[in-house]
Order: structure tokens, then C-alpha cells, then sequence
């Protein structure tokens, strides 16, 4: 009998964690609606598909922050990681390096950097946004460092055209993104050693003791939200075909705030690559939307604090709620189980 | 009497010294007992917000808003004084009222929607330093240049010094002090420890909770007003980015502090101790010739040192298994 409750808990809190990417979801189209009625260009194909393209740094930069968050740790060094790994490559790029050389580098960059990030975390017991705190101050000083504080110019024509490639006319990046983080999804939420990452964030102890490598698997997040950095910072390079000292500045804020909007909660074990991904196109699509509803730009950060606050807030309170109603469900039946048996 | 003084402030207190020590004979200069004080000027903002971040962190939370608290209640300010033409200090004293009622946001979301603290202090972050922009925005003054033409008497407040000692040190040593009583002599203060220790505990020992913890942000709030006053008034002018840069300072103060980062453990004085250690340093490696972009280096390095030493007798420890990493397969519930 409490077997077969369990099994029912678990399936309504799968249907609840549904819930909440839906909700980000209906949320993005809700955003896309209102704006377009104001503006129906918004609306256009070329403009979503435009939004999604500008959004693409932030899908992989929340991407790889989801997994850290999964486990219940947080990475604030990620914008300096793209700000390194792009200023790095795009030094080699423009010395005449070739683009295979330059992209190895920055994924090596960003791997290094992580596995310094993950090793603090998990052997010196260091926590995880204090290391990571750290590490953005050290690893911007680095870029500073290596650029002299100059800004990176003058990248080759044919690196630049990586991110204007188009196929059935829809950008090729685009493409690979949107695959990537399905597959990913799938990868976290169905296989066995993907399901681990959110095992470890829910209960840790718990994860310790049914023999989940605890500490390996957070060195891993690390790693991979280090790489996936370096990889944003890669389409940094090529999109905006310059890299500036300031590159990625405050860029981490903007993704934890895409990731919890999109129902990754800090505290670990909750969330998904796809709701972390709508997201980060929610955090970027609210920048055009103010150009569409010529609201005037310096609105755009009151904005998305406050959206942040809202959802946040509201999601917790009507989770709470939930919960309140499943346990008061749980009592009741529980005491009428006793009666039948008395 | 000596055992009473926590270990690690014995620790920051040798470092401060041999800090000195080795900067002044580096640049003698730097044993100019004016120079020194006068650069309080440089880090007593981030001070004064750190003794009472200290709290927070103290109740297990975290507050990440002070930085764009300053920027808010610097443009407040400012537009109060200068574009509606109120008293300069009615119009600080409403800008730091401003401050604690952002603070008083983030404590009520925080303890009655018990949403993690660092989710809603990022949303404060964006939503003060956006304010701030929307604020400058209307009053159509320039976002680069800032409000300025303050009156000598208000520049003075942070300038000025009396008996030979810089206002920003007084205020500094008066915050520290109101910090120092408030956490350590008064009931408020045991109630700030027993919150952090065990939330549940003190909730069934008769504690609010949540009135503590709200309190303490919106503490946290009005230091983070005064301070973005004494900046406005040190740099003459107002802006909406004054103290975007002070997050990782704020918090590498609190932390090499002493203060545990998940609550329960710390105090005011380290905090203090440690902010000096981190003002000095800059100065120190600036007049050593070192450049000022460069320094983030060593207060980050500072950051994850300190943290890793205060680990306690673990770290060696921590440092062994380090070394023979393939050995350790993770997962030592012991660990």
C-alpha cells in the first residue's frame, strides 16, 4: 500500500515539475502575444527566429549552469570563462590560427577552469559561489592580462560567417542548439547516470549511500558548465565579431535568473535543460520586446528584476499550496485507512 | 581575557600587521599615518555594508542587492536635492529610508515565500540598479556624466575631517560600533545566532524567525543607503552604477572574516578587520606600482584561501586527499 503512494508521489511531483516548464512556456508565448498585438512585426517569423539566434548564448551558458544547479552548487564564474576562452581563440583566430586549433583551446580553457572550480568545491570543501566568486575575479584579471586590455578585432571572415550559415533558412547554430539541449534533456531526465546529477542536488547523503560517485559527478558539472561556457564564448566571437574586455560582464546574474525563471530551483535536484532554455529566451527576448513596444532601454533591468521576483515568488507560493494539499490529502486517507481497519 | 578573542581575528589582526610591515617597506610612504586614513575613503562603503551583510549571512541567507542599493539611493539622492530642490539632508535621509524599505522587500519575500535569498536579492539586484536607471531616465539626466553641484557642506560629510581624522574613519568605527552592540551584547543579536544555527530550534523556542531574518535585510538595506550616501557625497556627484562593482568585495570581506557562509558562525569585528585587510592591500599593491585592474587577482586568490584555510584542521587534510586524487572514488560520507 505505501509502496504503491509512493509511486503515486512520485508521478505527481514529475507531473509538477511538467508544470512549471509549461507555465515558462506559456509565459513565452503570453510575451510573445501581448507584444506582438502591440507590434505585430514581433510576431513575424524573421523576428522569432532572430530572437531565438540572439538568445543562443544564453541557452548554452543556462544549459551548463542547469547541470551545477542540479546538483545543488552554483557557478558564478561563467561569464569570465567566456570572456577568457573567446578573447583566447580570437587572439589565434587572428594571428592566422586555424578554427579547429582555436575552438580545442577554448574548450580546453573552459574544461581546466572547471575542474579547478569543481576540485575547490569537492576536496577543499570550499562552497561553491564563494570558489566560483573567486575564480570570475581571477579568471577576468587573467583575460585583462592577456589582452593587455585591448579589445580583440579584425576576426577572420570565414569565423564570423559560422554564425550566419543558414540551412532551410533557419540558422545553423540554431539548429544544432536546439538539438543539443534535447537531447541533452533526454540525457538528464532518462538515463541512468544523467538522473544522478539531480539525485545528488535532491538528497546528498541519500545519493552517497545507494553508491552515486557524489563527488565525481559534481567535478563533472563543473566541467561541463566550464565548457559550455567556453563554447558560448566561441559564439560571442563569431556573432559579434569583436571581443571587448567587458565581454560577458554580469552575464552570469542574467543566466541563474534565466535558469530559476525556466524552474531550476537553487537548491538542487529540481529543473530541466528545456526549462532553463526558454529561460534564457525569456531573460533575452524581453531586450527586443522594450525595442518593439518603444519602451525606452533603461526600463529593461527594472523589468526583468521584477519579472524574476514575481514568478519566483508566485511559483513558490502555489507549490506551497500544492504541497499543503497533498499532505493534508495524504492525513486524511491515512485516517481513513485506520478506520476501515479498526 | 586573550582566549575570549576568537582565533581567526588573531589571524587577521598578524595579517593586517605583516600587511603593513611588508607594504611599508616595499614603499615607505605607505607608513604615512594620513595616507592610511585617508584611505578609508576607498573601502568604507563596502565596509559598513559588510558588518551588516555580516548579519544576513549570520541567519543563513545572503544579500547580493547592496551593491545596486548604493547606485539607488545615490541617483535618490541626488534627483531629491537637485531637481526637486529639497534640503540635501531631508533628501539623504529619505534616500537611506529608501534603501531599508528595498531591504525590508527582499527580508519579507525571503522569510514568509522562504524562496532561496540569493533568487530574490538578484531579482532586487537587477530591479534597484533598474530603478535607478529608469529614475535617471526621466529626470533626463545623463546616465555617464550623473547629477552633480552638490553643496560643499554635503561633500564635506564624506571629505571633511575632524580633529585631524577623517570623517569616513568615524563613520566607519560608529557603524562598526552599532554593529558590534547590536550582534554581540544584545538579545536581538543571540536571537540573529540561534536563527542561523537552527531555524526550526529557535521557531520552537519562541523566536519569530521570520522577523529576525527580515530584519536583518532590511538592516542590510539602510547600511547599504548610508553608504551610497557617503559615496555620493565623496565623489560629488550622483549614478545609477555607483557600487555595481562591490559585490565580490562585500562578500570577500564577510568571509575572510571569519563568518561562515552557511550561517550560524561569525561576528562584526572580523568583518571589520578583514575589510581593512582587503583596502590596505589595494592601496598597498597600488602604490607598489601594481595596476588597478590587476588587483582583483589577489582579493580573489584571498577569497578562496582564506575560505579553504578556515576549513579548519581539515584542510590538510583536504590538501593530502587532493594530492593522491585517484585514490579517493568520492562519496566519503565522513568526508
Amino acid at each position: 500500500m505505501a509502496h504503491i503512494k509512493e509511486v503515486k508521489d512520485m508521478s505527481k511531483v514529475k507531473s509538477m515539475t511538467k508544470q512549471r516548464e509549461f507555465r515558462t512556456l506559456v509565459f513565452l508565448v503570453l510575451l510573445f502575444v501581448i507584444v506582438g498585438l502591440v507590434n505585430a512585426d514581433f510576431i513575424s517569423s524573421g523576428n522569432i527566429l532572430n530572437a531565438t539566434k540572439n538568445s543562443l548564448l544564453y541557452i548554452v551558458l543556462a544549459v551548463g549552469m542547469t547541470f551545477v544547479l542540479l546538483t545543488g552548487e552554483i557557478d558564478i564564474s561563467i561569464g569570465a570563462v567566456l570572456g577568457l576562452s573567446a578573447s583566447v581563440s580570437g587572439v589565434i583566430l587572428r594571428d592566422g590560427g586555424s578554427i579547429f586549433l582555436a575552438v580545442i583551446i577554448a574548450i580546453m580553457i573552459g574544461g581546466v577552469i572547471g575542474l579547478i572550480n569543481g576540485l575547490g568545491v569537492t576536496k577543499l570543501k570550499i562552497s561553491s559561489f564563494i570558489m566560483t566568486l573567486g575564480m570570475l575575479e581571477i579568471v577576468r584579471v587573467t583575460q585583462v592580462m592577456f589582452t593587455n586590455g585591448k579589445w580583440v578585432e579584425n576576426l577572420p571572415e570565414n569565423f564570423k560567417h559560422i554564425s550566419r550559415m543558414n540551412m532551410f533558412g533557419i540558422n545553423v547554430l540554431t539548429i544544432i542548439v536546439i538539438l543539443a539541449v534535447i537531447l541533452i534533456h533526454f540525457y538528464l531526465s532518462n538515463s541512468r547516470k544523467g538522473r544522478y546529477f539531480a539525485a545528488i542536488g535532491d538528497n546528498e547523503d541519500g545519493a552517497v549511500l545507494i553508491g552515486i560517485p557524489v563527488n565525481r559527478y559534481k567535478v563533472i558539472a563543473f566541467v561541463i558548465s566550464g565548457v559550455l561556457a567556453s563554447i558560448a564564448g566561441l559564439i560571442f566571437a563569431s556573432q559579434i565579431g569583436f571581443i571587448s574586455t567587458t565581454a560577458g560582464l554580469g552575464i552570469e546574474m542574467t543566466v541563474i535568473a534565466a535558469a530559476v525563471l525556466g524552474g531550476v530551483s537553487l537548491r538542487g535536484g529540481i529543473g530541466s535543460v528545456i526549462g532553463a532554455a526558454i529561460g534564457a529566451i525569456i531573460m533575452s527576448s524581453i531586450n527586443s520586446a522594450l525595442v518593439f513596444l518603444k519602451v525606452p532601454a533603461f526600463w529593461n533591468s527594472a523589468i526583468s528584476g521584477s519579472l524574476l521576483i514575481i514568478i519566483v515568488v508566485a511559483d513558490a507560493l502555489i507549490a506551497r499550496r500544492a504541497n499543503n494539499r497533498t499532505r493534508k490529502e495524504r492525513l486524511n486517507a491515512r485516517i481513513l485507512n485506520y478506520k476501515e481497519e479498526v | 581575557m586573550l582566549k575570549k578573542i576568537p582565533k581567526w581575528n588573531v589571524v587577521l589582526l598578524t595579517t593586517l600587521l605583516a600587511e603593513i610591515i611588508i607594504f611599508g617597506l616595499i614603499n615607505p610612504r605607505f607608513w604615512n599615518i594620513n595616507i592610511l586614513l585617508n584611505s578609508f575613503n576607498d573601502f568604507v562603503g563596502i565596509a559598513i555594508i559588510a558588518f551588516f551583510v555580516t548579519f544576513v549571512i549570520i541567519t543563513g541567507g545572503i544579500d547580493i542587492s547592496g551593491g545596486s542599493i548604493i547606485g539607488l539611493t545615490s541617483v535618490v539622492t541626488g534627483l531629491l536635492a537637485q531637481v526637486y530642490g529639497l534640503n540635501i539632508w531631508v533628501a539623504a535621509l529619505l534616500a537611506v529610508l529608501v534603501g531599508g524599505l528595498c531591504g525590508l522587500l527582499n527580508g519579507i519575500l525571503i522569510a514568509y515565500s522562504k524562496v532561496q535569498a540569493m533568487v530574490i536579492t538578484l531579482g532586487g539586484m537587477l530591479l534597484y540598479s533598474g530603478i535607478a536607471l529608469v529614475l535617471v531616465g526621466f529626470s533626463g539626466a545623463s546616465t555617464y556624466e550623473g547629477i552633480s553641484g552638490f553643496s560643499q557642506e554635503f561633500i564635506n560629510l564624506a571629505n571633511g575631517n575632524l580633529l585631524g581624522i577623517p570623517h569616513s574613519v568615524i563613520v566607519f568605527v560608529v557603524m562598526l560600533l552599532i554593529a558590534y552592540v547590536l550582534l554581540h551584547w544584545t538579545r536581538y543579536g543571540r536571537y540573529i545566532y540561534l536563527t542561523g544555527i537552527n531555524q526550526n530550534s529557535a521557531e520552537y523556542s519562541g523566536i519569530n524567525t521570520r522577523k529576525i531574518i527580515t530584519s536583518t535585510y532590511v538592516l542590510s538595506g539602510l547600511s547599504a543607503g548610508i553608504a551610497g550616501i557617503i559615496l555620493t557625497s565623496y565623489l560629488g556627484s550622483s549614478r545609477a552604477d555607483f557600487g555595481a562593482e562591490y559585490l565580490m568585495p562585500i562578500l570577500t570581506a564577510v568571509v575572510l572574516g571569519g563568518t561562515l557562509i552557511t550561517g550560524g558562525k561569525g561576528g562584526v569585528v572580523g568583518t571589520a578587520l578583514a575589510s581593512i585587510i582587503i583596502g590596505f592591500l589595494k592601496l598597498g599593491l597600488q602604490m607598489g606600482g601594481v595596476q588597478t585592474q590587476y588587483i582583483g587577482l589577489a582579493t580573489g586568490m584571498l577569497l578562496i584561501i582564506s575560505v579553504a584555510f578556515m576549513g579548519g584542521q581539515k584542510f590538510k587534510l583536504n590538501v593530502r586527499r587532493l594530492l593522491n586524487l585517484k585514490k579517493d572514488r568520492g562519496g566519503n560520507l565522513n568526508a
